[in-house]
């Protein structure tokens, strides 16, 4: 088989981070290629460069024999190259129609649109591949498996035979899903190629011909999928970094401080929205969600933190029922929460450091009498953390704009903990942080759980799950699949429940 | 009581707010075609008046009243190329930019009737060339007929036709289709190939365009004068009747048709010596409670939307 | 401000005054002789100084209204429309009520004011925080609504009886005291830079105002702490409304003495320009205010003195602030980085 895309020795630099270092991928023509990684892995921004999206700092791509230092859109779109975006790109006011002709118009006369050739070359993409849409739909109407379709006619209606998808059964039900396959392998016994970028390890074993692994930007390794085994890729994936070694002792365990009781919460998505979740934390326990990100973990957290709506169920703690109670509230009875998104939640960026570190505390006696602020006390507080927590810059009157990811972690995390909080609720803590502030927010995690403090951890970060975790469970499509006690846990059984590996799906 | 409201809502009304509602609508439609692409341009007051100001001249000047329609287009384009520029490639605030060339209009015009035309508050003369009104002879006869199909000014008609050119060309030709998608989802049509940039210079160049020719309408159509600020807030009323209708030109039509109306009865109202002042507010408040009810249902449904107690769609 | 935003600012305006001195050179007049009018005419003489000070007041409360609700993130172009409701308020208590000493009677005037002002910009606020209304069509459509309204009031129930579309005129006890006469400067020069101080200490010092900088950095951020961000918003809004009626106050109660139907050229549009030129920086707008106020003061005795029309400067005052409102117009060098691919994933 030729390769009809080869991508050599790419690097791709952002402000503060390198996203893609040593990227590698080949494509042969009729084949389905499945690209995996965790989140942040490279992936994503591999694809959008192959589409002309980002131009790669180095490195070479060359598709159906011509090489390039980059594409652009257009160039990528003449090539044949389509891209159906984990973010649909459609126009929700216009019609399934308007939206896949766009930019493409058959034309009349001068500018008149020929609608009539526009569906007649439509409805040959929807017979022969089984793409099932009403073309007349506006865009807003319709389902997410539908918009799917659409994007994918897209491509086609473009004249692409290599077709990226980034993601595409992230938003699909598992019957959906199957009818992607099905004309994924349509496409295929028609000679297009297909590159997908998914973590869902079983459907990848079930529908790709090979699959390439990234992992913090590099690849790690190419495979024929009939010649691997799903725990092989997992370990490719995840990967054995810096074990940061946590003395965990078996813990002194108290009573049930945290009850969710078959909790429904709603979802940005239909796969994150929580039906029916259950789960005790007892005080002095730390106990680990486990799951890639996006299954309902940011959903259950801001149910708990009063950030979003409990649509039945109930959430106890300490005794009281505090299901839909306000954030300040919440705050007020022992919860602290150290949020998945510092920069959206965790801290206001153009504040400064000492206006970040109160933030939760200002209209405490301590730090205001009335309504006025007292200064000299919130610099006190703020410089005593800033030593305490050794938070760089140490000048508490800089804007937090510029700190470093571990530095600006940090202050959400000392602010967080110097609270006597009975239960702190940690999302992603370590992500995005340097190799020293890893360790020491974790030793802090540690540390305060030995003083009574129950702590919800969640973090798609197995090893990081396993290291600190007292006991175990795993979130997938917005339920919980399973809980284990750390000694049982390993990640092999994990990285299968958290994609799905156990649950008996319907084909 | 009864006559003096039969006098006020006679038939004779419909002309006048067809009238009135005209340098509204010209202005709508100037707004409509950038509100399409996502670009608020309230400076459609301003681009009128000088406009406006310049038919005067050019028709004074040249005693042509089509070179006169023509410059004003001219000098409505060149206008919005200034707001093109500051907007999108130096950044500017859209509002503040179309706020700040309202200012400059005033200001601007006032000073050039001062120094080109020698008068101050406003210019009349008998060698004004105005726009022609249409007159359809046998009509005159049946002054029922007279008074709802006769004795417009050309563009009183022309501004209709205009409302459908639009909408055909927003909605049935490619370039339309472009210029809303870029309006709707610049992300969308960034990944389609188009280039955005190119297309939001466009609307704004025909925005002033059509700003150019409503203030012309306005100085030789609906009026054979030039008067300082002699926009009035027309421009902004346009901007308004573009919001009731959702950027919809004919919807927008109506929305300029209803602000006409108001006009016309609060003229004849404040004829009688009765306040006007009610009825020229409704326009407003039905434009804040349409935006506000259509709204609302939209956060119903996606909340419904959201709601984990759904059933899974099938599909 | 940013340097950068100094530079430009200073930039335009000399770049603009440079335009008009070509256009004056061009009209047959001394383009020195002129701007020296122009500085004359604005400081120089009891009047004059009186008069800058007379037209900076209205400006700074508009501008600081602006700039109050650009720190909660809400365009509020309505400030037009709160102060004509202010003022009508104010008018209206300085009219009614004859037997007040002027100890209660203005601070009760003002106060009104600034409630009607900061009632009517409660829904602007509230039509955004819970029915995600853009703030910039309801407040500009309100504007319109305000002025009818009280024009409605003034030529009928609260009408002067005279031929003029004005209300009575208010008691005695209800007039702000001149303090440069002729001019028509008065003491609510005193009451505006101390709005601007209780401001300054109101966002900087005070929880109030941590609350308000944090709902318009950072609106996730401020419900995770635990602020109620609907009620900032809307408090905001209400503030910002307040300080517009203030200002329409302020002209009723210092210059006109009543209240006329249509009495603001657009107050509140300059400033909101000028507080968009100091990117709503308060002293920055204080600052800006009253270098606008004293150009407009200037014209006046500018074309006294040479003729050179009034309008000439308001021309130039636009072209001022349309090249102070460009970002990046006078930077020469620029990185031609893609700024989409750095948008895309640092966002």
């Amino acid at each position: 088989m030729d390769k009809i895309v080869e991508m050599k020795n790419i690097t791709k630099e952002f402000p503060g981070v390198k996203a893609v270092d040593g990227g590698q991928f080949d494509l042969n023509q009729g084949e389905i290629h499945a690209l995996i990684g965790e989140n942040g892995a490279g992936k994503s921004t591999m694809m959008k460069m192959l589409y002309g999206l980002y131009t790669p700092d180095s490195g070479t791509i060359t598709v159906k024999g011509q090489e390039y230092g980059g594409l652009t859109t257009r160039e990528a779109i003449d090539l044949g190259i389509g891209m159906v975006h984990q973010e649909f790109m459609l126009v929700e006011e216009m019609t399934v129609l308007e939206n896949i002709i766009l930019g493409f118009e058959p034309k009349k006369s001068r500018n008149r649109i020929d609608f009539k050739k526009a569906i007649e070359k439509i409805e040959h993409y929807i017979e022969n591949y089984g793409l099932d849409i009403q073309l007349n739909k506006k865009v807003r109407d319709i389902s997410v498996g539908e918009a799917q379709r659409v994007e994918i006619i897209k491509t086609l209606y473009r004249g692409a035979d290599i077709l990226i998808l980034d993601e595409p059964t992230a938003v699909l039900t598992p019957q959906e899903t199957e009818k992607l396959f099905e004309i994924f392998k349509n496409l295929r016994d028609d000679n297009k190629s297909i590159i997908f970028i998914s973590h869902k390890l079983n459907e990848i074993m079930e529908i790709s011909d090979r699959i390439t692994v990234m992992r913090h930007g590099k690849h790690v390794g190419t495979v024929n999928t009939e010649d691997t085994t799903i725990p092989e890729i997992a370990k490719m994936m995840v990967g054995r970094e810096v074990f940061l070694n946590i003395e965990r002792k078996k813990p002194e365990v108290g009573e049930v401080l945290l009850s969710v009781e078959d909790v429904y919460v709603p979802g940005e998505r239909e796969l994150s929205k929580i039906k029916g979740i259950s789960f005790k934390l007892h005080r002095g326990e730390i106990l680990g969600v486990a799951g890639v990100d996006g299954n309902g973990q940011s959903e259950i957290v801001e149910a708990i933190t009063g950030l979003r709506k409990v649509e039945k169920g109930d959430i106890i703690f300490k005794g009281k029922s505090i299901k839909n109670l306000s954030p300040a509230q919440i705050r007020k009875l022992g919860i602290s929460h150290i949020p998945e998104d510092r920069n959206k939640r965790g801290l206001n960026r153009p504040f400064t450091i000492k206006e970040n570190l109160i933030a939760d505390k200002f209209q405490d006696k301590e730090f205001s009498k009335g309504i006025v602020l007292n200064e000299k006390k919130i610099k006190e507080f703020a410089e005593e953390l800033v030593k305490k927590f050794d938070i760089r810059p140490s000048d508490v009157n800089l804007s937090a704009e510029n700190l470093s990811g571990g530095n600006a972690q940090k202050i959400v995390v000392a602010r967080e903990i110097s609270n006597d909080a009975d239960l702190i609720i940690a999302s992603q803590p370590t992500r995005g942080v340097d190799i020293g502030s890893i360790e020491s927010i974790r030793k802090i995690l540690n540390d305060i759980k030995k003083k009574g403090v129950g702590i919800l951890l969640v973090s798609a970060d197995l090893q990081e799950i396993l290291s600190l975790s007292d006991r175990i469970a795993v979130m997938y499509e917005g339920r919980i699949t399973g809980i284990l006690d750390n000694e049982e846990a390993t990640e092999e059984n994990l990285g299968l429940l958290m994609t799905g590996g156990y649950l008996n799906e319907k084909v | 009581m009864l006559d003096r409201i039969a006098s006020i809502f006679d038939y004779t009304l419909i002309h006048a707010t067809i009238r009135s509602s005209t340098p509204i609508l010209l202005a709508a439609l100037s707004a409509v075609i950038t509100q399409q692409a996502n670009i608020l341009n309230v400076g459609v007051e301003g681009i009128m008046l000088f406009g406006a100001f310049t038919a005067v001249c050019v028709s004074f000047f040249t005693g042509s009243w089509i070179l006169a329609v023509l410059a004003a287009m001219a000098v409505g384009v060149l206008v919005s190329t200034i707001i093109g520029f500051a907007h999108l490639k130096y950044k500017a605030d859209v509002f503040a930019v179309g706020t700040v060339i309202n200012m400059l209009a005033i200001a601007l015009t006032r000073f050039l009737l001062n120094t080109i035309l020698k008068s101050s508050g406003s210019f009349y003369s008998a060698e004004i060339v105005p726009i022609p009104t249409i007159n359809i002879r046998f009509l005159e006869k049946i002054p029922v007929l007279d008074s709802l199909f006769n004795k417009y000014s050309l563009f009183e008609v022309l501004g209709i036709v205009i409302v459908f050119i639009l909408w055909y060309a927003l909605y049935k030709t490619v370039w339309g289709l472009r210029i809303r998608s870029v309006g709707l989802n610049p992300m969308a049509a960034e990944t389609a190939g188009l280039n955005v940039f190119k297309a939001k210079f466009q609307v704004i160049l025909i925005s002033g365009m059509l700003g150019g020719m409503a203030g012309a309408h306005l100085s030789l159509g609906y009026s054979k004068l030039f008067a300082e600020n002699m926009t009035n807030g027309r421009g902004f009323m346009g901007v308004a009747a573009m919001f009731f209708g959702g950027a919809n030109p004919v919807f927008a039509w109506i929305g300029s048709l209803i602000f006409g109306l108001a006009d016309s009865i609060g003229a004849r109202l404040q004829a009688y010596g009765l306040p006007s002042q009610f009825i020229l507010m409704i326009p407003y408040i039905a434009t804040i409670a349409i935006l506000t009810i259509s709204l609302a249902s939209r956060i119903r449904q996606e909340r419904k939307q959201k709601s984990s107690l759904n059933n899974l769609p099938n599909n | 401000m940013k340097k950068s935003n100094y530079i430009n600012a200073i930039l335009s305006i000399l770049v603009a005054l440079i335009i008009g001195g070509i256009v004056v050179a061009f009209m047959g007049h001394n383009p020195l002789e002129a701007f020296a009018q122009l500085f004359r005419g604005a400081f120089v003489g009891k009047f004059n100084f009186g008069t800058t000070l007379e037209k900076f007041v209205p400006l700074l409360l508009a501008g600081l209204a602006f700039a109050v609700s650009s720190k909660i993130a809400v365009f509020n172009v309505g400030v037009e429309g709160q102060l004509y409701l202010g003022a009508m308020a104010a008018a209206w208590v300085g009219f009614t009520f004859s037997n007040l000493s002027k100890v209660v009677h203005i601070p009760l005037a003002i106060l009104a004011g600034m409630l009607a002002g900061a009632l009517f910009a409660a829904i602007p606020a509230i039509l955004k925080v819970y029915f995600r209304v853009n703030e910039v069509l309801t407040t500009m459509l309100l504007n319109y609504v305000a002025q009818y309204l009280t024009s409605y009031l003034v030529n009928n129930p609260f009408s002067g009886g005279t031929g003029v579309a004005q209300s009575p005129p208010i008691y005695e006890s209800a007039i702000l005291t001149r303090i440069m006469p002729p001019s028509r400067a008065n003491t609510g020069l005193f009451i505006a830079l101390g709005m601007l101080v209780f401001i300054y200490w109101l966002f900087y010092k005070t929880t109030v105002g941590y609350k308000l900088r944090s709902v318009g950095l950072n609106r996730d951020f401020t419900d995770y702490i635990g602020v109620n961000s609907r009620k900032a918003i809307i408090l905001g809004m209400m503030l910002s409304g307040a300080i517009g009626g203030l200002a329409g106050a302020i002209e009723v109660m210092g210059i006109h003495h009543s209240f006329l139907d249509n009495f603001s050229s657009g107050i509140g549009f300059d400033g909101m320009l000028a507080a968009l030129i100091a990117k709503s920086d308060f002293g920055m707008v204080a600052i800006i205010s009253f270098f606008i106020a004293s150009l407009k003061s200037g014209a006046l005795a500018m074309e006294r003195y040479t003729g050179v029309p009034k309008s000439l400067i308001d021309a130039i005052i636009a072209v001022f602030i349309l090249f102070a409102t460009m970002e990046g117009l006078f930077q020469l060098k620029r990185r031609m980085k893609s700024k989409k691919e750095v948008d895309e994933h640092v966002g």
